[in-house]
């Protein structure tokens, strides 16, 4: 026998009780004004956000928002600041020295102020590489909860998926909170 | 008899500073879970369908693996099968091997601590690199976590920032904690830049779309698995749920429960393998399919492993995780140490006042201190009950099948207050270590009814 062989035999063995699939339906937590509550997660997990007006332009807003940022990562076709297109590198570790990069993100969720993205770019690591990531996101895409958020997800769609709920950051070091561990140090929801 | 337990928590609570501040911080975080899970009105709903649906896939485990075999295969993971620790590390190695990789970075895993991975990789003549902050300074310490989620919660600020004076060539006397996680981040970026493959652990693995789910705050596990193009990925056979419904349950329990946050920074779904690279994917038995036929520790393959317990135990944080003689410290270890081998880790059972607060925010319902309580029962089974304790108890049943006896001892009890010390502490009084006596009352309780005195 092989080894799966062997673990199925010994699961089989001594498993006893044959316990039923619990019922999924939960009486989850909805907000009133979801797109308040998603703001006010993110800001609670170090995150920032800014709702695009009526008339205001994305791009001068996120270059009068980041003047100090000089190599700037979009692969998104309206995006007009960027300086370079990461799809066209051939290797993630080229990525490494971003200062900006701008990603679309497909929902965002209420209750942890986390945005889904399915990889939608050539390299992953632009979405943890980066210095900065800032996602673009369609307010009317909200939701709730995570049971809500799960029943978004297209199953059998995405070869690699994240939720990003904020920079990255750490409490190694005696609990004492840093933003910034190994992905980006400052992370901007751009709701439009 | 004082168990290992006692007996190193002795040396922990020696530095009163530090065991003041271990206990502090850790409540500090039993705190924030309790906030945190208060904000959700149907957190109790959770606990139980989390506990039902564990319930439910750890006794599928037959069909639920071989689904999630069968979904990852077709999303192009190679998926290996280790019955033990020795199997799973050479599944690794050979991984490894067969990529000729010389440098090898991983993202934190209990499972691979469990397995003895590092020491056996390293001897092999391969580079392996922790990336968890934490992790990297246990690494560069070469010493073990202490804490399953905050795994350097015994180490202060002044030794980290020595460790990477000497180390990684900081500044000299500099503690700051941003400062030194800066420090880290460049020195762990390199590593990420320059490794042929990575590891992960699982906090979860999806039968219905045979996703690996890894929770992280650092982003450690992406950076690793963005750069290098080949990502092992190794899960205890219990981290599988029948779907993502089911998933979404955890992801809502973990964080909150883990350290006080909605949920962790990032939740990255691992899917299928990167353009040309390859993902594996080792399924890890190691003795948890002997756990399914004992139906009084069954639940402790609920675990999430959030650490709540820990943090929430007032033993853990009055004596630290190294005290315990099993690598996983707190109720939980307690636990799964004994169903690894109840003869070499039952020193841990000293370690609970079983007040039961960890199965109060467990957030998969382990009965964690009902299960300390049954194994206690069972220690003279295994021959390791204390001998003088046995002598005290059969002394105590004599006395009390006998009233008349039992009522002259309360009698005499008043001349224990005025009794030598040595008398009343010593080898035999087992309860007397670490403990002062209460003070006899000079009149019983029994007395005083009789006389009518009790109002």
């Amino acid at each position: 026998m092989n080894s799966k062989e062997l673990i199925l035999e010994s699961i089989r063995k001594h498993t006893q009780t044959k316990y039923e699939k619990p019922e999924l339906s939960v009486d989850a937590i909805t907000y009133p004004d979801k797109q308040a509550k998603f703001c006010e997660m993110l800001q609670f997990v170090g995150g920032e956000f800014l709702i695009l007006k009526e008339g205001e332009n994305l791009n001068e807003m996120i270059m009068r928002l980041n003047p100090e940022a000089k190599r700037i990562g979009s692969t998104l076709s309206y995006i007009t600041c960027n300086t370079f297109n990461p799809d066209e590198l051939e290797n993630s570790t080229e990525l490494n020295g971003t200062d900006l990069a701008i990603v679309e993100g497909l929902f965002g969720v209420a209750e942890n102020g986390a945005v889904w993205m399915d990889q939608n770019v050539k390299h992953k690591a632009l979405y943890f590489i980066s210095e900065k990531l800032i996602i673009v996101l369609d307010k009317n895409k909200l939701v709730n909860n995570m049971h809500e958020a799960y029943r978004q997800m297209e199953i059998g769609q995405y070869g690699f998926g994240v939720f990003i709920s904020g920079p990255s950051k750490t409490a190694d070091i005696e609990q004492a909170l840093v933003i910034g561990a190994h992905g980006p140090k400052g992370l901007m929801v751009i709701l439009k | 008899m004082s168990t290992k337990h006692s007996i190193a928590a002795a040396k922990f609570v020696a530095n009163k500073k530090q065991a003041a501040w271990h206990n502090e911080t850790l409540w500090m975080v039993r705190a924030k879970r309790d906030k945190m899970s208060k904000d959700i009105p149907e957190w109790e709903q959770l606990r139980d369908l989390a506990c039902n649906i564990k319930l439910y896939s750890n006794s599928h485990l037959e069909e639920l693996l071989q689904e999630f075999e069968k979904n990852a295969t077709a999303n192009g993971a190679i998926v290996h099968w280790a019955k033990d620790a020795k199997e799973h590390n050479e599944i690794v190695l050979g991984i490894l091997r067969d990529h000729d990789v010389k440098h090898f970075v991983k993202s934190k895993s209990m499972l691979a601590e469990e397995c003895e991975l590092n020491p056996f990789l390293i001897e092999k003549g391969i580079e392996v690199v922790e990336t968890d902050l934490g992790e990297r300074i246990l690494q560069l310490m070469d010493v073990p976590p202490s804490h399953i989620v905050l795994p350097a919660i015994h180490i202060k600020r002044e030794q980290v920032g020595e460790l990477f004076e000497e180390k990684l060539g900081t500044e000299k006397g500099n503690s700051d904690p941003t400062y030194l996680t800066r420090a880290a981040r460049k020195h762990l970026r390199d590593k990420f830049l320059n490794a042929e493959a990575s590891m992960t652990g699982a906090n979860f693995a999806v039968a219905s779309t045979g996703d690996i789910v890894v929770c992280t705050n650092e982003g450690n596990a992406d950076m690793g698995t963005s750069c290098p193009k080949i990502h092992i990925a190794i899960m205890g056979m219990e981290k599988i749920v029948p779907d993502q419904e089911s998933l979404g349950v955890f992801t809502r329990l973990l964080a909150r429960s883990a350290t006080g946050q909605p949920v962790t920074s990032y939740t990255s779904h691992y899917r299928k393998p990167r353009e040309g690279g390859e993902f594996h994917i080792i399924i890890v038995d190691n003795g948890r399919s002997k756990i399914l036929g004992q139906p009084d520790h069954i639940k402790t393959l609920n675990c999430i492993r959030c650490g709540a317990c820990m943090n929430t135990c007032p033993v853990y944080r009055r004596s630290g995780g190294y005290s315990y003689t099993y690598f996983i410290p707190g109720p939980i270890g307690i636990n799964l140490g004994m169903l690894y081998s109840a003869t070499e880790y039952f020193d841990n059972l000293s370690a609970c006042s079983l007040c039961l607060s960890c199965s109060h925010v467990c957030p998969v319902k382990v009965d964690l201190g009902e299960q300390i309580y049954r194994w206690r029962q069972e220690m003279d089974k295994i021959g390791k009950a204390s001998k003088e304790k046995k002598v005290m108890s059969a002394g105590m049943k004599f006395l009390m099948e006998r009233p008349i006896l039992f009522n002259s001892a309360l009698w005499m009890s008043p001349v224990v207050n005025v009794l030598p010390r040595f008398i009343k502490y010593n080898f035999l009084n087992e309860w007397g270590k670490g403990r002062e006596l209460p003070e006899f009352a000079k009149e019983s309780f029994n007395e005083m009814w009789k006389k009518n005195k009790v109002k």
